[in-house]
């Protein structure tokens, strides 16, 4: 029998940090999981969307809030989709979707692909243009818009899910020298 | 250099990474008679046009599509973006 | 009050004092100043030493074309050579210190290269280092390297930082002269988004330099005003200290901002950020550069652009001079007659080549018209000057009006030429823009204050009308016009001595004239010959002045004699912006597993994979040598368990109706019929048939399965495979997605390692070798509940598995491994171990899948289906990849056992000569097997199969190595596989 269970560490071991105005934070509550929608099934995978999570199905850039698990739904891919919720059980969040959409997508999870930083506070968007190449204005990317990008070699999903606060998600493996370009940029902008 | 989108719009080349001709779509029957020769020319003989060029790109820092840009290689100017699968719909291929 | 040349007024702050250094003498001067304008108004002329004759040189101009006045700024790691004096802004402690001399500024030794200047014209070093041949590394580069340069680099790290960064806009306006101001005011109040950049700290361009009114008001003051108005606006980005260097593609600018140049200290700021301006319209109004007219002795300190004379007295209330003269071709030198006066500063003289009426009346100075310079005199500095007549003017400071450039540079980066216009005598921007790009005032050829907020105006309405935008006020700012009669006039025909044209690189009139006779006549070719604009101002006064006289020479057109290329960047930009932030642990990410700290903790020794940092071996206490660490850790893998960390692999999950069908496509070998459940092995071929990948892939269920691939090729499996599914076969349904970073893995190898991992494996699992053969998997719970996926594989060639959790747990799962195994003695082994145990069992890897090799010559031409169709099948039926005589994938062991085997070495009969014709093949991996104490390779020899027991040559010149070997089975350990299934 094994005589211990596993403890999980969090990538930036929920590393949070305020400089000046700006604040980071890692996420660590969140579950995310991919669900791809089979070829010809778009109307069933919307429906199911609708019924187990209360959310729209988002255009790719776009995102959907649904009214159970506090989930939101980003349009990843043209048929790829990505559901962030607070998980009943954090070990099986695929299970949990698969669940809850009655099996109309293919689901992978993806909770410990991404670290996840939430950038919240006045000058975020002055920090974010040190490294981000999107244009973040309100008008071209306003709040619930979502991307996916490239800032310091690194892929990046930017989510806007307030005026002021961005979440970023950057694969685990090199979490830190994310968390290191971001806060970097914040440290440049600071007075 | 930037590419417009055609779901996400206007975004940095950056972004991309390029493969090469778009009759790169075009994989040859592997059943015909001719498939050899057919395939060579598939893989190692292109066009080379001094103005408008379909090519391939691939967002990978994005939402992972393939690309047909048809870009003018004298300008640069870029005419034409479309979805990659979208273009192999219409050229007929299935599965 | 600093300084005995300074004026009334002008935009500096009188009431606060700055206290510099120049040459360890001690000034002062005011915020407002740059240095060059604190140096005039101290008196100070003498500021350089030119580049090749070492003549004496002082301020020419007043902005970034400065070719002279440049100096090494700062000391120590933060000194930086060559800065130009007329755009550096004064701070209070300022350093600086005059370059390219030898003993002092005053008395240059090397000056004798003034003297010299007759053997050192156009084409001098290439006529002159060309024999004897010796001399070349052992004298002349050591000279040359001696002499060559201005300012010295301080030889140490750059202790400032950089960054760079993307801007968007609707609009960018470069330069903010009356131009770009009228063009920033309209558009800003339309509510377009904007950048408005400028390479001044202060705003507003000529309007700063000149006397003129605008809108009923002294210009400067009208430009403040509308730098104020346009910093109220949201979407609006004034960006002053900001150099646009270059127009890119779509719309892409590059600009150079500098941050802290002008702050005593950057307290851990970034010096300088390089953005990528990202617009969908752009408004160059970058005004237009003076230029001079060649005479002979025209460089002395004291001769001066006629428009920077005016800059320096208006704007920095700095006379440059006791007793000024003005020789100009135009009515705009005029002005710097009349503004000086003004002012109160004697006019000694106007020299105008024009035989027309003075433009206006000068109180006691002389009026020469059509009359020339001919000569001048001064040691150090300007003393007087000599006209074609003979008549001699005491003076100390010559104005020189010889008209105005537009700075067409950004508009020629797309290839566009700039075209001759006769009525100014100038090139203005050709009609070939990059895209979305229109110019105005100066730069378009407009020279008037009146003329440039008209055009200014009159872009960013046609601007605002493309953006879709409407206008909010539409009428321009006025002012009265003011007279530009221009005569084309390059150079002195009776000048007394050298001529300059390019003053940074000692380039004569002369040299021009030396050029056209020895045939190098193109502009390109000029350039190169005389170094003419290869400075670091790219000759922004002199080129002009250049062709006009070389298409004198050549009797054509100065259209038909055309411009050199104008290229990236406008100005110098610091290597170490364009770095940015990249330097150092910063130059690129660094990926870590989910159990690196572990592997720190344990003193792993890490490897560079791509990014990732992977554990090569772990030394234990008394191992002073990699090989014993490496062998400690093969042993003990094979002689009881060994544990891996094998997160690396590229993952990828692969779900579909026709997942089983694409997988199929994508491998060579079959996938259709695996059963769930299982895993296999899969080569993957490029289309041209060559081998490219491999690795294993599991089937968990009817429509999901999972993939390794190796670590290298992780990112391009997964490109190639969505190309296969996007637009090869759209009409699969199958989905893919990486799971690289969602699992972490590791490898538990060796005879116990069934045994360890029952201890770890939840009971319920039954992990038996009936109920878990060999390339089994299978989705398990582990330590009391945890998910886990286990896979029965192993590249070691013992009983072997590979166990994969969520990468939160990845840690946790290496220590339980470890506490499990201790009974066992476990071991965790590195990538070292790794690759001795796969040469050991024969498995190829990278340096065998490198590209060159295929399916046949790896040993595997069975698992090519030719009866499905797959990626590269086709062409891996091609006669020459399925010769008799091919190579072959085999084993090699030294025949001395002392020897050791190189990786790289090529294979040769024994008699045979080292050279190509002999080539038999090669050795691709090598390593020290412990099991069979010997040094092992793999590698590729011609029918390898054929030829076990054979005996080579192994010849390696870079690595110096020739010894015997015997041609052997690949697969070193348990070739029958027995202990795989135990």
């Amino acid at each position: 029998m094994p005589d211990r269970q596993l403890m999980a560490r969090a990538a930036l071991d929920g590393h949070e940090r305020t400089i000046g105005t700006v604040a980071v934070a890692e996420v660590t509550d969140l579950a995310l999981v991919s669900a791809a929608v089979p070829r010809g099934s778009d109307e069933a995978f919307a429906a199911a969307l609708a019924r187990g999570f209360g959310a729209a199905r988002p255009a790719t850039g776009d995102s959907t809030v649904g009214d159970r698990c506090a989930a939101r739904v980003l349009g990843m891919q043209p048929d790829q989709v990505f559901i962030l919720f607070v998980p009943p059980d954090p070990d099986r969040p695929a299970e949990t979707v698969s669940a809850t959409l009655e099996s109309a997508a293919y689901v992978t999870d993806q909770s410990d692909s991404w670290a996840m930083l939430r950038m919240t506070g006045a000058g975020v968007r002055t920090a974010l243009e040190r490294i981000c190449p999107l244009d973040l204005d309100d008008r071209v990317f306003p709040q619930d818009r979502v991307a996916r990008t490239a800032m310091e070699h690194l892929s990046v999903i930017v989510l806007r899910d307030g005026a002021d606060s961005f979440l970023l998600m950057s694969p685990r493996s090199s979490a830190r020298s994310f968390r290191h370009a971001v806060e970097l940029s914040v440290e440049h902008v600071s007075e | 250099m930037i590419i417009d989108h055609p779901l996400l719009g206007p975004r940095d080349a950056a972004e991309f990474v390029y493969l090469g001709d778009a009759c790169l779509i075009d994989r040859p029957d592997p059943g015909d008679e001719n498939a050899a020769r057919l395939f060579h020319d598939y893989l190692h003989i292109r066009d080379n046009p001094a103005g408008e060029h379909r090519e391939l790109w691939f967002h990978e820092h994005g939402d992972r599509s393939w690309l047909v840009v048809t870009r003018n290689t004298l300008t640069h100017e870029i005419v034409r973006v479309e979805l990659a699968r979208d273009v192999a719909l219409a050229r007929g291929r299935d599965r | 009050m600093s300084g005995a040349f300074r004026l009334d007024g002008g935009a500096i702050e009188r009431d606060r004092t700055l206290a510099f250094r120049f040459d360890g003498q001690r000034l002062t001067g005011h915020p407002g100043d740059t240095l060059a304008s604190a140096l005039l108004a101290n008196g100070v002329r003498l500021v350089a030493r030119s580049f090749k004759y070492h003549r004496p040189r002082g301020v020419f101009s007043a902005g970034s074309e400065e070719p002279n006045a440049l100096v090494e700024l700062r000391s120590g790691a933060n000194r930086e050579p060559n800065t130009r004096a007329t755009v550096a802004e004064l701070f209070d402690g300022l350093e600086a210190t005059s370059q390219n001399y030898l003993g002092s500024l005053r008395h240059d030794l090397l000056a004798v290269n003034d003297l010299l200047a007759p053997f050192l014209s156009a084409g001098f070093y290439y006529k002159t280092f060309m024999w004897p041949r010796s001399f070349w590394e052992r004298v002349y580069e050591p000279a040359i390297r001696a002499s060559a340069g201005l300012g010295r680099l301080s030889g140490e790290a750059d202790p400032d930082s950089y960054d760079k960064g993307f801007l968007h806009c609707d609009l960018l306006i470069v330069g903010a002269g009356p131009a770009g101001l009228a063009a920033a005011l309209e558009a800003g109040r339309s509510g377009a988004r904007i950048i408005l950049a400028d390479e001044d700290f202060l705003m507003g361009g000529r309007l700063n330099a000149e006397s003129h009114e605008v809108s009923g008001r002294p210009g400067a003051a009208w430009a403040a005003d509308a730098v104020r108005e346009l910093a109220s606006m949201d979407k609006v980005r004034l960006m002053p200290r900001t150099t646009v260097i270059g127009a890119y593609d779509h719309g892409v600018y590059g600009a150079l901002e500098r941050r802290t140049d002008h702050l005593a200290a950057a307290r851990g700021k970034p010096r300088q950020i390089l953005w990528r301006l990202y617009t969908k319209r752009a408004i160059l109004c970058a005004g237009a550069t003076e230029r001079p007219i060649a005479f002979g002795g025209n460089d002395r300190p004291g001769i001066m652009l006629a428009g920077a004379v005016r800059t320096y007295a208006n704007r920095f209330a700095v006379g440059t001079g006791r007793r000024i003269g003005v020789f100009t071709n135009n009515d705009d030198g005029w002005r710097t007659a009349g503004d000086l006066s003004a002012k109160g500063v004697p006019i000694a003289a106007v020299i105008d080549v024009r035989d027309v009426d003075p433009a206006t009346a000068v109180a006691d100075a002389r009026i020469r018209m059509n009359s020339r310079v001919a000569g001048t005199w001064g040691r150090h500095g300007l003393r007087g000057i000599t006209l074609a007549t003979g008549e001699r003017i005491e003076l100390d400071c010559l104005a020189v009006a010889g008209g105005w450039n537009p700075n067409v540079h950004l508009t020629c980066h797309h290839g566009g030429k700039p075209v001759w216009r006769d009525a100014i005598a100038s090139f203005v921007p050709g009609d070939r823009l990059p895209g979305g790009m229109s110019v105005a005032g100066a730069a378009a050829g407009g020279f008037t204050t009146a003329g440039a907020l008209a055009d200014g105006h009159r872009a960013a309405v046609a601007a605002l009308g493309e953006l879709g935008l409407a206008v909010a006020t539409g009428e321009p700012p006025v002012a009265s016009d003011e007279a530009t009669e221009a005569a084309p006039f390059w150079h002195v025909r009776e000048s007394r001595g050298r001529a300059w044209l390019d003053l940074q690189n000692d380039v004569t009139v002369k040299d021009v004239e030396q050029a056209h006779r020895e045939g190098f006549r193109s502009v390109e070719l000029l350039k190169r010959y005389t170094t003419l604009g290869m400075a670091t101002d790219q000759g922004r006064t002199a080129n002009v002045l250049a062709l006009a006289i070389m298409a004198g020479l050549t009797g054509r057109t100065i259209q038909e004699t055309g411009t050199t290329a104008f290229r990236a960047p406008y100005t110098p930009v610091p290597i170490a912006a364009f770095a940015g932030r990249s330097r150092g642990k910063d130059f690129r990410p660094t990926r870590l597993t989910p159990s690196h700290d572990w592997a720190e903790g344990r003193g792993a020794v890490f490897v560079d994979a791509g990014m990732w940092l992977r554990a090569q071996w772990f030394p234990q206490t008394g191992e002073t040598h990699w090989r014993q660490s490496v062998d400690r850790e093969v042993t003990g893998t094979r002689g009881s368990v060994g544990i891996c960390d094998v997160t690396t692999l590229g993952k990828i999950d692969i779900q579909g109706r026709d997942a089983a069908e694409f997988l199929n496509r994508i491998y060579a070998n079959g996938f259709a019929k695996l059963a769930v459940g299982k895993v296999r092995y899969g080569l993957m071929l490029r289309e041209d048939g060559i081998a490219y990948d491999d690795g294993t892939t599991a089937r968990l269920g009817e429509h999901h399965f999972v993939m390794t691939t190796t670590t290298a090729n992780a990112v391009l499996v997964f490109r190639n495979m969505e190309f296969a599914r996007q637009c090869l076969w759209p009409g699969l349904d199958v989905h893919l997605i990486s799971v690289t970073e969602q699992w972490a893995q590791y490898a538990v190898a060796g005879p116990n390692s069934r045994r360890l991992l029952a201890k770890v494996v939840d009971p319920e699992h039954d992990i038996s070798n009936e109920a878990f053969p060999f390339m089994a998997c299978a989705e398990v719970s582990v330590c009391g509940g945890t998910p886990a996926r286990l896979f029965r594989i192993s590249f070691s060639g013992e009983l072997a598995y590979e166990i994969a959790v969520a990468a939160r747990y990845g840690e946790a799962l290496m220590e339980a491994l470890m506490a499990a195994g201790e009974e066992f003695d476990a071991v965790a082994y590195g990538t070292e171990a790794l690759g001795v145990m796969r040469i050991e069992k024969g498995h190829a890897a990278g340096n065998e899948l490198n590209g060159q090799t295929t399916a046949r010559m790896l040993g595997l031409q069975r698992m090519v289906s030719k009866r499905k169709d797959c990626i590269g099948n086709v062409l891996s039926e091609r006669p020459e990849m399925n010769r008799d005589d091919g190579m072959e994938l085999v084993g090699f062991k030294p025949l001395s056992s002392g020897d050791e085997l190189t990786a790289g070495a090529h294979l040769l009969a024994l008699n045979a000569p080292a050279d190509t014709a002999s080539d038999e093949g090669w050795i691709s991996s090598v390593a020290y097997s412990p099991t069979l104490e010997t040094s092992i390779g793999l590698g590729f020899v011609r029918q390898g199969h054929t030829r076990i027991g054979e005996t080579l040559r192994a010849w390696d010149a870079l690595q110096r190595s020739d010894v015997r070997v015997e041609i052997v089975s690949p697969h070193f350990h348990d070739p029958d596989g027995k202990l795989l299934r135990a």
